[in-house]
């Protein structure tokens, strides 16, 4: 209900935006769909506890519509679809409350962006992506495939740690000669999937140095207070090698610490992990490699709870870059010894037009 | 089950193996920007191919600001761009580990056309820059006929776009009332059916198939200012000296220093059978100074 409640108003602005839009010169529309045909090559962790192990499966569905209203000034409007963004539907005969599977659609961007607040600066107001995970996507490059380090994993383990990809707010990015970039983020702090529930903030921040020509180093964190005597923090630190040409390495490391986050005997407990990632473009929007190592630790407190992830697979686009394949292997293991690993065969379909 | 993931993953690498063999094998030179270059481009292009039996060139457009953005990310071996890079253009390279190299290939005496009916003869850059800038909406105000101007442009990833901002409206923003066309050829559509239309295309795009100036078109004279004379752009002279004030050089860049495919075509281009095709198309050959400079950043 509360989804329902926030989305509302957002539709009918986007829509004024979109009739405001279309009487404009400078606009443009791109749709990006992927969908998986997945094999589980076995049963055993919590990845594979659907009873099925091969199916085909719509992930994600983005219609974005940009609008440059002028040299400084242009808008987004983002749609965003899966499934697990399904509202309880009422069954008219039966009275009942029921659920089902269709994607549908939620509004992920909703923002104007102006250029003319600071020199080389961009100023966002709306819907805006968050700055957490924006620069390591950018490089992984394969959201496709599996989501980043910090944003991939709370479906898995179950363990919130408050990091969203849009939210309600402002931000502004820039650079201050080619050596640096910074970015700053005030927002909702609930997520483009929820409407504010607290009096609180967030307040995020990053500082990227450039020392060397394709040599960067990423420092972020955010802050929000919880309530009255807790807060929540993220920590995070990227670093990217993009000197040899077709060849991106990345790493991401972060900790986040939530003072609500408590084992039994009180203590806090902190989530973090490690991510290191390449890729290869053989031949630019043709083919290219992937591979990517995570090392993931849902409650610092308990021992065996660990979890690892090596994936690897190839980005082909045999007809045109519009339309690509790119099948991907996942091995997941754990720490807790009676858990045995999972393998993952996905063979991802990537269409953009 | 081990088996059967050892297969898989063998089958994985196996394709990877022929794909990655496979792309070498035809590797395509990827030429993209500039829609005032890409028809030069294009001949240029056909051309080297038809001598060197066994190369490969696509020659797209796309505007300047996407082919440098193809170059900051790796996606195409060379850049048409009828402006210079932008500063956040250089630094976002930087970031991405690209050093890009130049060459000028040749230069473009912009021209600025009206309707064949308009009487007007010439205009100075500072009314230029009024008449883009939507403050002078009438001709009668620069000595023409009592007619509304009809603004004809380009959209802002050209290079045109950006090249006017720059050097005509002295940085300030295009009058709203700009119509933005897809390319030169739309824009000389737009002004043989507007008699109150002016806009601006490359000094190429003037001439027919038999290499007459297009019906329906004429050229103005520019002037630096009031009491500079006014040149036109296909005064070779005149542009080649810098009297005619709207002239650019037609750039290309590379990702770093060009390997041996983009290094010949380039060095075709720059060369003496490459110059000579740019002024058949009607642009200006480069000077001797910017051929020093495209030799040393050959290598």
């Amino acid at each position: 209900m509360a989804r329902k409640t926030s989305i509302r108003p957002l539709l009918i602005f986007g829509l004024v935006l979109l009739i405001a839009g279309m009487m404009s010169a400078q606009q443009t529309f791109n749709t990006t769909v992927y969908f998986d045909y997945t094999s589980y090559l076995s049963q055993y962790g919590p990845v594979t506890s659907v009873p099925k192990d091969n199916f085909f499966a719509f992930r994600r569905a983005y219609f974005t519509y940009e609008n440059k209203i002028s040299d400084n000034l242009k808008f987004r409007f983002r749609y965003d679809a899966d499934n697990t963004a399904n509202l309880t539907s009422v069954d008219i005969k039966t009275g009942s409350a029921k659920k089902d599977d269709k994607l549908r659609p939620f509004i992920k961007h909703l923002y104007f962006d102006y250029a003319g607040l600071l020199p080389n600066s961009s100023l966002k107001i709306g819907m805006t992506p968050t700055l957490t995970f924006e620069s390591a996507e950018a490089r992984w490059g394969y959201r496709s495939v599996a989501k980043t380090l910090v944003d991939g994993y709370k479906d898995i383990t179950g363990v919130e740690i408050d990091a969203s990809s849009a939210d309600i707010g402002a931000n502004l990015t820039g650079s201050l000669a080619k050596y640096v970039r910074y970015g700053v983020m005030f927002y909702n702090g609930a997520g483009y999937s929820h409407a504010e529930s607290d009096k609180y903030k967030k307040i995020a921040g990053n500082i990227q140095l450039i020392p060397a020509a394709g040599l960067s180093v990423v420092g972020y964190m955010d802050y929000e207070k919880q309530d009255k005597d807790n807060s929540a923090t993220t920590y995070k630190l990227d670093g990217y090698l993009e000197m040899v040409q077709n060849l991106t390495i990345g790493a991401e490391y972060f900790v986040y610490q939530n003072d609500k986050n408590l084992i039994a005997t009180k203590e806090r407990y902190d989530v973090s992990g490690l991510s290191i990632f390449g890729r290869y473009i053989f031949n630019p929007d043709v083919f290219s490699l992937f591979a990517r190592f995570d090392r993931y630790e849902p409650n610092n407190k308990v021992s065996g709870d660990e979890m690892s992830l090596v994936i690897a697979g190839l980005d082909w686009a045999p007809f045109h870059k519009s339309m690509k394949l790119q099948p991907n292997i996942g091995f997941m293991s754990y720490a807790d010894s009676a858990k045995k690993n999972d393998v993952v065969l996905n063979l991802t379909f990537f269409l953009s037009f | 089950m081990k088996k059967r993931i050892a297969a898989i993953t063998l089958g994985l690498a196996s394709v990877a193996l022929v794909l990655v063999a496979m792309p070498a094998q035809k590797k395509m030179l990827q030429v993209k920007g500039s829609d005032t270059m890409v028809n030069l481009v294009q001949i240029l292009a056909e051309e080297y191919m038809a001598k060197n039996p066994g190369t490969a060139l696509a020659v797209l457009g796309g505007g300047s600001g996407t082919g440098i953005t193809a170059i900051i990310n790796q996606t195409c071996d060379i850049a048409n761009h009828s402006r210079e890079w932008k500063q956040k253009e250089i630094d976002l390279a930087w970031e991405k580990g690209v050093k890009p190299r130049f060459f000028v290939i040749a230069v473009d005496g912009l021209s600025i056309i009206v309707h064949e009916s308009n009487p007007l003869e010439k205009l100075t850059m500072e009314e230029l820059g009024a008449i883009y800038r939507g403050e002078i909406k009438n001709w009668k105000m620069v000595g023409g006929p009592d007619k509304a101007v009809s603004l004809y442009g380009r959209q802002s990833n050209s290079g045109t776009y950006v090249f006017m901002q720059e050097h005509v409206l002295n940085n300030k923003n295009y009058s709203t009332d700009m119509k933005e066309m897809n390319g030169n050829a739309q824009i000389i559509e737009g002004i043989v059916q507007d008699e109150g239309g002016i806009g601006y295309v490359g000094v190429g795009y003037l001439y027919d198939k038999e290499g007459k100036i297009r019906k329906g078109l004429k050229i103005l004279n520019i002037a630096k200012d009031a009491k500079s004379q006014a040149y036109s752009p296909l005064d070779k002279a005149a542009v080649d000296s810098g009297n005619y004030p709207v002239a650019r050089p037609l750039y290309q860049a590379t990702k770093g220093r060009p390997d041996v495919a983009a290094a010949s075509f380039i060095a075709f281009e720059t060369g003496p059978e490459g110059q000579k095709i740019v002024e058949r198309e009607g642009f200006f050959t480069i000077g001797g100074k910017d051929k020093e400079q495209n030799d040393k950043n050959l290598i």
